[in-house]
């Protein structure tokens, strides 16, 4: 039976704190006032008051309830308001809406994520997530590239991860600075140094398009199965209800359907890439 | 099916009657043709039956170009809305899949739906671009609205479609007599005679399936031929009974309205970092069509373009997608 819940209405969110990650990038922390909870990989909708909205995937745990951390990039009319406010005001957010990440088929298995610029929000949660069921997993994989050094966000994580027994974490940069001493190149050129048992194996992807797109082709070449490769996509995601229409992609809602697929789910769409 | 029968007079006057406790929208002929029009009793006997079709489509009733949805809002009078083809209450079917969904359902449009009542009239005529058949949609509805309602020569005949249309008949019962077997062999036989006029009006154009198929297979040329007219201006989505896409605007006091978007404007698809999947034109234009004729049908049951033809009608560029169409059943 429906409910007479308003699907458009937003709950209030009082933002506790902002971390800046990046010249581009900031986290915003937020206690949302009323009961919130969502699944790794979901999004939700965060809206600025009287300005817009936008889809963002939280970066924080999903076991954290009480708050909620959102990694925004400068990029757009919204999130250009975003990165004018300071603590204290309160933010929108519907949902949490999608599917997110099937965490339970990665039971037993190395789990090989890639990831590149702000592309690694969603990812630190799903990292969460693997933690806290690290010994139902074999191992996991952070391959992660960003444009320089400064532009990679949440540095203390790299280390922490290493130091996590199951975990391991690499890092590149397009362009290194004076301080770089680490490898330089494209995120998927760390794939060529990595063991992993490809068989037992998933890979998450999430990234910029192009990211996204040269990331699936060299892991089917590495010998990774369509199905064994989970891309989140990204559309402009309106109403997160599958009804507006403005992230369809084939026969998918991004918002209902996805955001997270797998390759084989949405490889005969030609337009994925775009 | 049940069909009831009421003199004319007697029914435009029971429509007088129902003006007190509803508000009620007809087909009526103006200067520029027909449409909709919320009726006073003055304007009860310019009502039009049986006559394809008016301007505007019914979901304009049920999603208005722009609402508040998250401010509460002042109940309104129940509704009755007299006149609407079988293409546009067809078209509900897929808003219903839509909007009625268990998981979000929109109270603004379930709301709407259970406060009106759907008084279609069968179309005993066609115009030069109905292709309702074609699309396996009957001129003449048989279920969703709740009556049909049909004016045989000062007679009105009246199909019941509905619990709720048999429970509105309840009401005006005492007018109402049993329908004999003359008023509905005629009825049949106008059934009948618009079916003829569709066959032969649309011969050779695809189903719904089949076009489907030629859209899936066909080379990017001919849309961008015939996009080379678009002016991306959204008069086809606008009027289409089953493009239902919106925009979230917000609005201060985390409000948000709701406003009619359209995947052929420019932007529709794009993303903050800049891509837009529907930027060229020609892409922007094949993606109604992908959308009617195989995402939709590969996502829901209820059929994505009714054939009304009104958005051959609309356009200022004269596109007619059933040219198209033909053409590519011939390029095959």
């Amino acid at each position: 039976m429906p409910d007479n819940k308003n699907i458009y209405k937003p709950i209030r969110a009082r933002l506790n704190d902002v971390i800046e990650e990046s010249p581009s990038i900031k986290t915003f922390v937020l206690i949302p006032e009323d009961k919130f909870s969502f699944k790794t990989g979901q999004f939700i909708e965060l809206s600025v008051d009287g300005i817009g909205e936008a889809p963002f995937t939280p970066s924080s745990s999903p076991l954290i309830t009480e708050k909620l951390e959102v990694t925004v990039m400068k990029t757009g009319y919204v999130t250009e308001y975003m990165h004018m406010l300071k603590p204290g005001v309160f933010m929108g957010i519907r949902g949490p809406y999608g599917s997110g990440y099937p965490v339970e088929t990665f039971f037993g298995k190395e789990v090989l994520i890639l990831g590149g610029g702000c592309g690694l929000a969603p990812i630190r949660s799903l990292l969460y997530t693997l933690e806290s069921i690290k010994e139902k997993l074999e191992k996991v994989i952070l391959c992660y590239g960003s444009k320089t050094p400064s532009d990679c966000i949440y540095k203390p994580l790299f280390d922490r991860l290493n130091n996590t027994e199951k975990f391991e974490a690499y890092r590149t940069v397009d362009k290194a600075d004076e301080e770089w001493n680490g490898a330089v190149g494209v995120a998927t050129m760390l794939l060529n140094n990595i063991k992993i048992n490809i068989k037992n194996s998933v890979a998450v992807v999430c990234g910029p398009p192009v990211m996204m797109k040269f990331g699936t082709i060299r892991l089917l070449e590495m010998g990774y199965r369509d199905d064994q490769i989970y891309l989140s996509m990204e559309k402009n995601m309106s109403c997160g209800l599958g009804k507006c229409g403005h992230c369809m992609m084939g026969e998918y809602f991004v918002c209902r359907d996805g955001p997270v697929f797998t390759y084989k789910e949405i490889k005969h769409n030609p337009e994925i890439w775009k | 099916m049940l069909y009831k029968c009421i003199k004319k007079e007697e029914w435009d006057k029971t429509i007088e009657q129902l003006l007190l406790s509803y508000s009620i929208f007809a087909c009526i002929k103006n200067d520029y043709g027909l449409d909709y029009e919320l009726i006073k009793p003055s304007d009860i006997a310019k009502i039009s039956y049986n006559k394809p079709k008016p301007a505007t489509p019914l979901k304009s009733f049920f999603l208005p170009v722009r609402e508040n949805v998250t401010s509460e809002r002042v109940k309104e009078k129940p509704r009755i809305i007299i006149g609407m083809p079988n293409c546009d209450i067809e078209g509900l079917r897929l808003l219903d899949e839509i909007y009625l969904d268990d998981e979000f359902n929109d109270e603004f449009y379930r709301k709407r739906r259970e406060r009106t009542l759907l008084l279609s009239s069968d179309c005993f005529s066609i115009q030069e671009h109905c292709h309702c058949l074609s699309y396996k949609i009957k001129p003449y509805s048989e279920s969703l609205a709740d009556l049909a309602v049909n004016n045989l020569n000062g007679t009105i005949v009246l199909r019941v479609l509905s619990a709720k249309g048999e429970d509105f008949i309840k009401e005006i019962s005492a007018f109402l007599s049993p329908a004999d077997n003359n008023f509905i062999q005629a009825i049949e036989k106008e059934h009948l005679s618009a079916t003829n006029l569709l066959e032969n009006l649309n011969t050779g154009l695809p189903d719904c399936k089949m076009t489907g198929e030629l859209i899936k297979d066909s080379k990017s040329e001919i849309w961008e031929r015939y996009s080379s007219r678009c002016v991306s201006c959204g008069a086809c989505t606008t009027i289409c009974p089953t493009c239902t896409c919106f925009l979230l605007i917000d609005k201060p006091g985390f409000e948000k309205v709701k406003q009619m978007d359209a995947c052929q404007y420019p932007g529709f698809e794009r993303v903050a970092g800049g891509e837009d999947a529907l930027f060229e034109l020609h892409n922007r234009f094949r993606n109604r069509y992908m959308c009617k004729y195989n995402w939709r049908p590969e996502k829901f049951s209820s059929t994505a373009c009714t054939g009304c033809g009104r958005c051959i009608e609309a356009c200022i560029g004269k596109i007619n997608k059933n040219e198209l169409f033909m053409e590519l059943v011939n390029n095959r």
